[in-house]
C-alpha cells in the first residue's frame, strides 16, 4: 500500500459514521484488525529498525495474524531509534518528548503527514470534550505552536483553538510562564458574561495557577457549560498532589463540578488521545476512539492480563501510521469493560534488599 | 498439544513420511516449513493442507545435502517466519526398500554407503548447524532426527541405509550431550516399515503381512503414525528428554 | 495464631498498639502484627536497655556470650526446633523467596554463628579476645580494656532472611544494649532470634530489643538514635544520610549503604569443563536471595580468548538459570518488578542492533533474563530478581576502569582467575573500592568473621580505655606492701 492509500484508509476510517465507527462492533473489530495489519506490513517493509526489532521478536508478516500479534515497541526505544517509514529528513513534523528523564536524550516521532493526526485530534476532542457544542472560548495554559514547534501537545492546542475555539480564544502563557493578569481579566468577563469557558493546559500548570489565586485570595465561578482541560498528571511522586485533592482543588477554585475536570491522556508515542468522563471518581476510566485499542500486559511477556489485572498500558494506535501502530507504554493499569483506569507510572522498588538501585548507583558515580 | 507461535522446519516433507509429520504440526497450530527437493507440486499440496485455520506453511525447495542451499533454506525460514523452534531432520536420499532384490554386501561400492550416509547424516549434520545460533540465542529448541527401527533389528540388511541411520543415531546422541547445557534437544524417532510411503510404495504384499504378524499390535505405520512422537518430542511434554530413541513400529523392538 | 514482629521486654503485648501488614503469600495473604510504640514507649525501652546492659551483660564474659549465642544458633539450625519451624514456614511468605532456597540458606548463614566461628570472629579484631572482659597488657606498655556501647542501635533494611543477625551478634559481643529496627520486608526473623536469645538466658532478656515503625518515621527514629552512642544503619544513601544528619556528634554512626557486586572469569577458567562449573556457580550467584544481597553480583565481565568464548558462557550461564528456576523458583514478582525488568530487557534488546553479537538470550517468557555484550561496557546494576549481564572483555585488567567511577558502591567480587591473576586483580580491584574477592559460587557467602563493606564489625563498636604505663608506676608507689 502506498502512503497516499494508507492515509486515504484512515482518514476514512476516522471520520466513519457507520457501523465501522461503532467501538467493540464487529465490522469496527473487523476493519481495524485489516487496517492494524495492512499497517504492520507497510511499517515491516519501510521501517529498517522496526523490521529489525519485529523479526526479533519472531514476528513477521507471515505470523502476525492479528492486531494482537504485533510486536509492542517501547516507549524507550523512541529515544534510542529512528522509526520512521519516509526518511526522517523527509519528515516535515517532527514531535519530540520533553527528554527529561534519564540522558536527556528525546524520543521522536517523525510524521510524514499531519493528515490523520489532525483527523484523529480533531474527531476525539469533538467527542470527548466539546461535546454537545460547537464551540467555546479557550484560554490555554501552554506555550503555542510557534514557541514549541515540536511539541505535539502545543499543536494539538493550536487544533483545538482552531476547530473548536471562539474568536476570542487565547494561548495564556509564554516564555514567562502564565500571563495571570490576562488570565484573571478573561475568567472575570467569563463570569460577567455568563459565557462558558474552557481552560486548557497541562496538569502541572494548574500548580502555580492554584498558588498564585491562593495568594491573591481569589476564586472563580466560571457559568454553567464552563469545562476544565489537563493532562500529563505528575511524573514526580514528591510534593505532587494526589489526584483526588487535585480535581477538588481545581474544581472549587474555578467553580466548574468535577464532572466537567476532564482528564487527557495522550503520549508523544501517539498520535490518538485518551478521555475520561470527568473526574468524580479518581481514577478516572479512560476511553478512546474506535481507531485505537488498548490492552493491559504483563510488561516482560507482552500477555494479556484479564480485566481488573494490574498491568502495564499497551496501544495499537492506527494513526500513528508512519511511526509504529502498538507501543509498550510505562504507565499502569487496569482495564475494565469499556476502557481502562490509568494508574500512575509503573515502576518500583518494592523490596530491593541491600542491591543497589540504578538511579542511587548512577548518583554515586565519581566522574 | 499446542504448538501456535511455534515455528517447525521439516525436511523432506514434500510427501511421505515428512508429510504427515509437517500436517501433524500445522494442525496443532504450528508455522510450518515444508522442505523439498524436486517434486513442487506434491510440496504444494502439504503446504495446502496445512494452511487451515491454525496452521500455517510455506515449501522451500533446498537440496538438504549442498551446504549453501542449506544455509539459504534457513535464513529463508527465518525471513518468512521469524525464527525455528523445531527441526525435524527427514529427508534422506531415495532407497527403495526390496527385499527380494536387495543389494548384498558384496554388491555395495563404499559410494554406495556415501551416499546413505551424505543424505542423511549429512544433511542433518549441515541444517543442525545452520538452524543452531537461533536456537542458542533463545536458549531453547528441540531437534528430532528420524531414523529407522532396522538400526535396532536389522531383520533385512539395507546396508547402507541402515548403517546411515545408525550413525544419524550416534550423532543425535553426541549432539544432546553437547547441546542440553544450552537448552536444546536432540532425539530420534525410529519407524518401522511404514507404507505407503516412495520407499515401499512397491513393497509386496507378503513381506507387509509377514512383519504385521510379528507386530504386537498387528499392523505396519502408516506416515501420521510417526507424526505423534514426533511432535511429542518437539513439545515440551517431553522437556526432560533428550539423547532419546522411540521406536515406531507396533512393538516389533523392544529396547 | 498471629504472627508478632518485635521483641520488647518489659512491655506486655496488652500495652502496645499493632498494626497489621500484609504479605502476598502463594494463594493467600498473610498477616503480620508489628508493635505501633509511642514516643514515649521507644524512650522507656532505650533507657530500660541501656540500664539492663550496664549492670547484666557488661559484668558477663565474653566466654559466656559466645556460649549464649551458639546455644540459640543451635537452636535455631535444629530442625525441631519452634523458631526454626517458624523460620521455614513464614519466612518464605513475607519474602516471596523460594521455600528450599531460605532453608538452605539459613542453615548456611546461621552455622557461621556457632561457637567455634563466633571465637573466630573475635580474633578477627581482637588479638586477646579477654580485652573485653578486663584489663590486658598491651604491647606499647600499660593496660587496656574495650567497652562496647551502652546501648548500640540497628537500623536494618532489605529481606534476605536473617541478615539483622549479624551486626546484633556483633553487638551481644561488645556486650552492647541493642535496640534494632526492623524492616518491613522482613518484620519477624531479629525478634524471634532475641526470643531465642532470651530464652537460653533469661537474665540478660531486657539487654535488647526489636522494634518496628514505618520507614521514615524520623520521631520515633530520631528518638533512638539520639539515646544511643554507637548507630549500625543499613540502607540506601538518602536514607542513611537522612538519619545521620540526625544522631547526636557525639554517637558513632556506621553507616552500610546499598552495594553491588559482579564476577570476573579469566580464560584460564574456560576450558570446556570449568567454563560450564562456573557457568553453573555464577547462575548460584544469581540465583540466591534472587540478586537481593549487597553480596549480588549485577554483571559478569569475561575474558575472551578461552576454549568458551563470552558468548558460549552466556548461553551456560542462562540455561543454569533455567535449570535453577525448577529447583528454586524466583520470588513472586510486582508490577514494579516486573516494569524495571521490562525496562531492562527493552534497552539491553534494543543496544544490540548496534552490537549483533550481543543482545538478549533466551525469551521474555523465562523467570530469568541473561544480556550478553560483545564489546567493552561499564558497570551497572541489574534490575535484579535474576536478571543478569555478561561483558566480553579482552582481559580482566579491562575491567578495572569500567568500575572505577563507582568506588563508594562497590563491594563482594566472584573471581575465577589463576593465583597470580588473583592476587594482581585483587590489588587494582581494592584500589577501586572492592572489599571482597570470593570465589564464584560463594558470592553471597561471606566466611566467618567477614570484615562487612572492609570495617571491623567489632573494632567499630568498641572504645578502649587505656591505663598507662605512668599509672601503674605511680600506683605501685602506693601499694600498701611498697617498703
Amino acid at each position: 500500500m502506498t502512503q497516499e492509500k494508507i492515509i486515504e484508509t484512515l482518514l476514512d476510517f476516522i471520520v466513519a459514521d457507520d457501523e465501522r465507527a461503532i467501538v467493540g462492533s464487529t465490522t469496527s473489530n473487523e476493519v481495524f484488525n485489516e487496517i492494524a495489519l495492512e499497517l504492520y506490513r507497510y511499517q515491516f517493509s519501510f521501517n529498517d529498525p522496526f523490521r529489525h526489532f519485529s523479526s526479533q521478536r519472531g514476528r513477521t508478516p507471515r505470523t502476525v495474524k492479528s492486531w494482537q500479534d504485533i510486536p509492542l515497541v517501547p516507549i524507550n526505544a523512541f529515544k534510542k531509534l529512528c522509526l520512521s517509514c519516509c526518511r526522517p529528513d523527509d519528515a516535515p513534523y517532527l514531535f519530540t518528548t520533553s527528554g527529561t528523564t534519564e540522558t536527556g536524550v528525546k524520543g521522536k516521532s517523525y510524521h510524514s503527514s499531519l493528515d490523520v493526526y489532525d483527523a484523529s485530534m480533531t474527531r476525539g476532542f469533538k467527542e470527548f470534550f466539546i461535546a454537545d457544542r460547537d464551540s467555546i472560548e479557550m484560554s490555554v495554559l501552554y506555550p503555542s505552536e510557534e514557541v514549541m514547534p515540536n511539541s505535539s501537545l502545543a499543536h494539538y492546542f493550536s487544533l483545538a483553538i482552531k476547530n473548536f475555539g471562539t474568536p476570542q480564544s487565547a494561548y495564556v502563557m509564554n516564555h514567562e510562564g502564565i500571563d495571570f493578569e490576562a488570565l484573571f481579566e478573561r475568567l472575570n468577563e467569563a463570569e460577567v458574561n455568563k459565557e462558558p469557558h474552557a481552560l486548557l493546559g497541562a496538569s502541572y500548570s494548574y500548580i502555580p495557577l492554584l498558588e498564585e489565586m491562593r495568594a491573591r485570595e481569589i476564586s472563580f465561578s466560571l457559568p454553567a457549560g464552563s469545562r476544565l482541560f489537563d493532562t500529563g498528571g505528575f511524573k514526580t511522586k514528591s510534593n505532587a498532589p494526589t489526584l483526588d485533592d487535585f480535581y477538588t482543588d481545581i474544581s472549587r477554585a474555578f467553580g466548574v463540578p468535577r464532572d466537567m475536570c476532564i482528564n487527557m491522556y495522550g503520549m508523544t508515542e501517539l498520535s490518538t488521545q485518551f478521555y475520561d468522563q470527568g473526574n468524580v471518581v479518581c481514577p478516572s476510566v479512560k476511553f478512546g476512539p474506535h481507531w485505537i485499542k488498548t490492552r493491559v500486559v504483563n510488561p516482560v511477556t507482552g500477555r494479556e492480563l484479564p480485566q481488573g489485572e494490574r498491568g502495564v498500558l499497551a496501544h495499537c494506535d492506527l494513526a500513528h501510521f508512519n511511526i509504529v501502530t502498538s507501543i509498550l507504554t510505562e504507565d499502569a493499569g487496569i482495564a475494565t469493560a469499556d476502557g481502562f483506569k490509568l494508574l500512575g507510572r509503573a515502576d518500583g522498588n518494592d523490596a530491593r534488599g541491600c542491591s543497589m538501585a540504578v538511579e542511587e548507583f548512577l548518583n554515586a558515580a565519581q566522574t | 498439544m499446542n504448538f501456535e507461535g511455534k515455528v517447525v522446519l521439516v525436511t523432506g516433507s514434500g510427501r511421505g513420511i515428512g508429510a504427515a509429520i509437517a500436517r501433524a504440526f500445522a494442525a496443532e497450530g504450528a508455522s510450518v516449513a515444508i522442505n523439498y527437493l524436486k517434486n513442487s507440486e506434491a510440496a504444494d499440496e502439504v503446504v495446502t493442507a496445512c494452511c487451515t485455520e491454525v496452521g500455517d506453511a510455506l515449501a522451500f525447495k533446498a537440496d538438504v545435502t549442498v551446504g549453501e542451499a542449506v544455509d539459504d533454506l534457513v535464513s529463508n525460514v527465518l525471513e518468512n517466519f521469524g525464527k525455528i523452534d523445531v527441526l525435524v531432520n527427514n529427508a534422506f536420499k531415495p532407497y527403495t526398500f526390496d527385499q527380494e532384490n536387495r543389494k548384498m554386501f558384496w554388491e555395495l561400492d563404499w559410494s554406495d554407503y556415501q551416499a546413505q550416509i551424505d543424505g542423511a547424516l549429512m544433511s542433518a549434520h549441515g541444517v543442525c548447524k545452520a538452524v543452531l545460533p537461533g536456537m542458542r540465542r533463545r536458549s531453547n529448541g528441540a531437534i528430532i532426527n528420524v531414523a529407522t527401527d532396522l538400526v535396532a533389528r536389522p531383520s533385512i540388511p539395507y546396508h547402507e541405509y541402515t548403517t546411515a541411520k545408525s550413525a544419524l543415531i550416534g550423532f543425535s546422541r553426541n549432539l544432546a550431550v553437547e547441546l542440553g547445557p544450552l537448552g536444546i534437544r536432540v532425539n530420534c524417532v525410529a519407524p518401522g516399515l511404514v507404507y505407503p510411503t516412495e520407499g515401499t510404495v512397491n513393497t509386496k504384499e507378503m513381506i507387509k503381512d509377514t512383519i504385521s504378524m510379528q507386530t504386537p499390535l498387528g499392523r505396519i505405520a502408516r506416515p501420521e503414525d510417526v507424526a505423534g512422537p514426533v511432535l511429542f518430542l518437539a513439545s515440551s511434554w517431553s522437556e526432560f528428554m533428550t539423547g532419546q530413541t522411540l521406536y515406531v513400529d507396533g512393538g516389533l523392538v523392544m529396547n | 495464631m498471629i504472627e508478632r514482629g518485635g521483641y520488647l521486654p518489659g512491655l506486655s503485648v496488652d500495652e502496645v498498639e499493632w498494626q497489621a501488614l500484609y504479605f502476598d503469600g502463594v494463594g493467600s495473604k498473610f498477616e503480620i502484627q508489628v508493635p505501633l510504640l509511642s514516643e514515649d514507649q521507644v524512650r522507656t525501652l532505650t533507657t530500660s536497655v541501656r540500664n539492663a546492659a550496664r549492670t547484666k551483660l557488661k559484668a558477663m564474659p565474653v566466654a559466656q556470650i559466645i556460649e549464649i549465642i551458639d546455644c540459640a544458633i543451635n537452636r535455631l539450625l535444629d530442625r525441631n526446633d519452634p523458631y526454626r519451624k517458624k523460620c521455614e514456614e513464614i519466612l518464605p511468605l513475607v519474602t516471596g523467596y523460594d521455600a528450599e532456597m531460605i532453608r538452605l540458606g539459613l542453615t548456611g548463614y546461621l552455622k557461621t554463628f556457632r561457637k567455634p566461628e563466633l571465637q573466630k570472629f573475635l580474633v578477627e579484631d581482637f588479638a586477646n579476645p579477654t580485652i573485653l572482659d578486663d584489663f590486658q597488657p598491651v604491647p606499647k606498655g600499660g593496660y587496656a580494656r574495650a567497652y562496647g556501647p551502652d546501648l548500640l542501635t540497628h537500623i536494618w533494611s532489605g529481606n534476605v532472611p536473617g541478615l539483622p543477625i549479624w551486626s546484633m551478634i556483633s553487638g551481644l559481643l561488645v556486650k552492647a544494649g541493642n535496640i534494632g529496627k526492623v524492616p518491613s520486608a522482613e518484620p519477624l526473623f531479629a525478634g524471634w532470634f532475641a526470643e531465642a536469645i532470651a530464652a537460653v538466658a533469661p537474665e540478660i532478656s531486657d539487654c535488647f530489643a526489636v522494634v518496628w515503625w514505618k520507614g521514615g518515621n524520623t520521631r520515633l527514629e530520631s528518638i533512638l538514635l539520639e539515646g544511643s552512642e554507637a548507630v549500625l544503619a543499613y540502607g540506601g544513601n538518602d536514607a542513611l544520610k537522612s538519619m545521620r544528619d540526625r544522631t547526636p556528634i557525639t554517637t558513632r554512626f556506621l553507616a552500610y549503604g546499598h552495594k553491588v557486586g559482579f564476577g570476573m572469569i579469566s580464560k584460564d577458567a574456560l576450558d570446556i569443563q570449568k567454563g560450564k562449573l562456573n557457568a553453573h556457580k555464577a547462575a548460584y550467584d544469581v540465583m540466591r536471595y534472587d540478586q537481593h544481597g549487597c553480596y549480588s553480583p549485577h554483571v559478569f565481565f569475561v575474558e575472551r580468548g578461552g576454549k568458551v568464548s563470552p558468548r558460549e558462557f552466556a548461553e551456560y550461564l542462562a540455561h543454569e538459570l533455567d535449570v535453577f528456576e525448577s529447583k528454586y523458583p524466583r520470588r513472586s514478582l510486582s508490577d514494579g518488578d516486573l516494569n524495571n525488568i521490562a525496562a531492562w530487557r527493552n534497552e539491553e534488546e534494543i543496544k544490540s542492533f548496534d552490537d549483533p553479537a550481543g543482545g538478549l538470550i533466551g525469551s521474555a517468557g523465562k523467570s530469568w533474563s541473561v544480556a550478553f555484550v560483545d564489546h567493552t561496557e561499564r558497570l551497572s546494576p541489574s534490575s535484579l530478581n535474576r536478571t543478569i549481564k555478561v561483558v566480553a572483555v579482552d582481559a580482566l585488567a579491562e575491567v578495572v576502569p569500567l568500575i572505577a567511577p563507582y568506588k563508594t558502591t562497590l563491594q563482594t567480587v566472584g573471581i575465577s582467575a589463576s593465583p597470580d591473576q588473583l592476587f594482581n586483580l585483587s590489588n587494582s580491584l581494592a584500589l577501586s573500592g572492592v572489599t571482597r574477592v570470593s570465589a564464584l559460587g560463594c558470592m553471597t557467602k561471606p566466611e566467618a568473621g567477614w570484615h562487612h563493606d572492609g570495617r571491623f564489625n567489632l573494632l567499630d563498636l568498641v572504645t578502649l580505655t587505656e591505663i598507662e604505663q605512668s599509672a601503674i608506676d605511680g600506683a605501685d608507689t602506693l601499694a600498701t606492701f611498697v617498703d
